[in-house]
């Protein structure tokens, strides 16, 4: 009983030391869109989980939901100091549509492509107006990605050639309040062997790097190619950057799955890739990464875990990165370690990743799932998720923002 | 020497692809949800993913045997779901999700995972990891006796 207590007394001791350790302070959560209710149905999802994206003095987030019986793409924005987040306003158009890719440009512009009628489309979004809508002509394609850095803005996408869907890229040039379509190519320009899905883009300032999913050894793996230095729009052979395990039996068939790559710029060029990897078979997916560090012959480094062993119990879902120019670098998920599915965080200490954090206001009873993230210019953490009471019920989207702490 | 390596090159040649077993009516999850809606049968969902060696296994020693696929055939409406996939199914909701999504939401955090479901989406019973031929006929038997049960008014 004695050293109960003298345990506990230490751990009460050492609580406020790891409270005052997160680099954030969070704010109460607010609702983000007003439109909700039985049979409406909000979704985060977007290849990179894109959804929430910071310019100038707006925060805006995208999303999809059937509130008129369709899916269809909604914006919402907010002042950074505002409480509220101003009514939402539809994207898209007539069709079904899905997996909206959010991106920030200056003074408080955003770029949006989503899926819809099985074509990817393009809007740029500015504080007094909506752009026309852009679609890319080409064949069946879905899942877009976004990214804007140095004033090049830029898309990947899997399009269906024949068979099978390859990753594409797209350059867009923003002309004033004009966006207009440029050079596109394939990333990998060997035949495809199977799927390829779900890409991610990052620009750095002499080359490009894309990560996707690939179905070309018989299981999914993530792959990533860069480009050219000399030819922008031309890629070197991809590499695996998901660790192949040696020793092996044949219960884990060709391999062991991987899903959702993010890939997210932090500091002077460098570059993280995060994805839900189940190579732990029997306790499902958990959040590997890897660090885009080429030396000739390997693009990115070897895997490492980022949750920490407290997670190794529970299944880790829906992963999200944000980095800024300062070196700042987080992944986000969710997991149902307590018991409910809360919203986690890890971020980079020195070479090491923290202890996750459950998000204050974005756990708890119910379901918090689907986190979006991104860190603005001062290093504040801007959330953005999903709330059920019930599995299957209907939804609601919320928001909440951490104050950097300076020390 | 020379029998292990043609042993191994064996196995790798082995085709693994973990897809619904042959000889049963496999659908897409949405479609088996409206058939079993329409026929007031319950539902056996097959959450696999490309490259699942258990499955494959589950399907080589548990899955061939004529007994299993008689019954399973017969009592339920059987739907595959790739939980690494980003095909989208309409759930009885309303709800328009991957299946990816789907397998979360049932948390088919492993594969095979095999889910007995009320046509209203409510589990009946979880089958985690490779299953022998016993296991499929005593999941049955169980799910059987539980449907037999009148409802608790």
């Amino acid at each position: 009983m004695k050293q109960t207590s003298i345990w506990l007394s230490l751990l009460l001791l050492l609580a406020p030391a790891c409270v005052q350790s997160q680099p954030w302070k969070f704010t109460k959560p607010i609702a983000i869109s007003s439109n909700h209710g039985e049979k409406i149905f909000h979704h985060l999802e977007s290849s990179g989980r894109h959804n929430i994206a910071i310019s100038a003095d707006t925060v805006a987030v995208a999303w999809e939901d059937n509130r008129d019986g369709t899916p269809r793409i909604y914006l919402a924005r907010k002042g950074r100091n505002s409480k509220v987040f101003l009514d939402s306003i539809k994207i898209s158009g007539a069709g079904e549509a899905y997996e909206p890719s959010l991106v920030a440009l200056s003074n408080n512009q955003f770029v949006l492509s989503w899926e819809e009628d099985a074509r990817i489309h393009l809007r740029l979004v500015t504080p007094s107006k909506l752009g026309p809508v852009i679609t890319l002509a080409a064949s069946e394609a879905a899942q877009p990605s976004l990214t804007y850095f140095d004033s090049q803005l830029l898309l990947v996408y899997a399009r269906r050639d024949n068979r099978y869907s390859r990753i594409w890229m797209q350059d867009i040039e923003v002309d004033g309040q004009e966006l207009h379509l440029k050079k596109a190519c394939v990333v990998d320009s060997d035949p495809p062997q199977n799927e390829q899905s779900y890409p991610s883009i990052i620009k750095l300032p002499d080359r490009k790097i894309v990560a996707w999913e690939d179905r070309r050894l018989g299981h999914t793996i993530i792959m990533a190619a860069q480009s050219d230095k000399k030819k922008s729009c031309r890629f070197h052979s991809p590499q695996r950057i998901s660790d192949a395990l040696p020793n092996r039996t044949a219960k884990y068939g060709t391999g062991h799955g991987v899903a959702r790559v993010a890939l997210a710029q932090f500091g002077a060029g460098k570059v993280l890739a995060a994805w839900a990897d189940k190579r732990d078979f029997r306790e499902g997916y958990d959040i590997y990464a890897a660090h885009y560090q080429p030396n000739g012959k390997q693009l990115f480094t070897p895997n490492i875990k980022v949750q920490d062993s407290f997670g190794d119990v529970a299944q880790q879902w829906h992963t999200t990165v944000a980095g800024d120019q300062s070196g700042r670098l987080v992944v986000g998920w969710d997991d149902k370690r307590d018991g409910d599915a809360n919203i986690m965080l890890s971020w980079l200490e020195g070479n090491n990743w923290s202890e996750d954090l459950a998000v204050p206001g974005a756990d708890g009873p119910g379901e918090q799932n689907h986190p979006t993230i991104s860190i603005d210019q001062e290093g504040n953490l801007h959330l953005a998720w999903v709330e059920r009471t019930t599995i299957n019920g209907p939804s609601q989207l919320r928001y909440l923002f951490g104050r950097l702490n300076k020390e | 020497m020379r029998a292990i390596l043609l042993l191994i090159i064996t196995f790798l040649a082995m085709p693994v692809i973990a897809k619904p077993p042959h000889g049963y009516p496999f659908q897409s999850f949405d479609k088996a949800m409206q058939q079993a809606q329409s026929e007031h049968k319950p539902l056996f969902v097959y959450f696999g993913r490309q490259g699942c060696g258990y499955c494959d296994l589950t399907n080589k020693q548990a899955f061939s045997d004529k007994q299993v696929r008689e019954a399973y055939s017969k009592h339920y409406v059987l739907a595959y779901v790739d939980s690494e996939s980003g095909k989208r199914l309409l759930l009885p909701s309303g709800e328009r999700v991957t299946e990816r999504e789907l397998g979360t939401r049932y948390n088919a955090f492993v594969t095979p995972v095999f889910t007995f479901m009320t046509t209203d989406g409510q589990s009946l019973l979880r089958l985690v990891g490779v299953q022998r031929i016993i296991d499929l006929r005593e999941a049955d038997t169980k799910v059987q006796q539980l449907l037999s049960k009148p409802a608790i008014p």
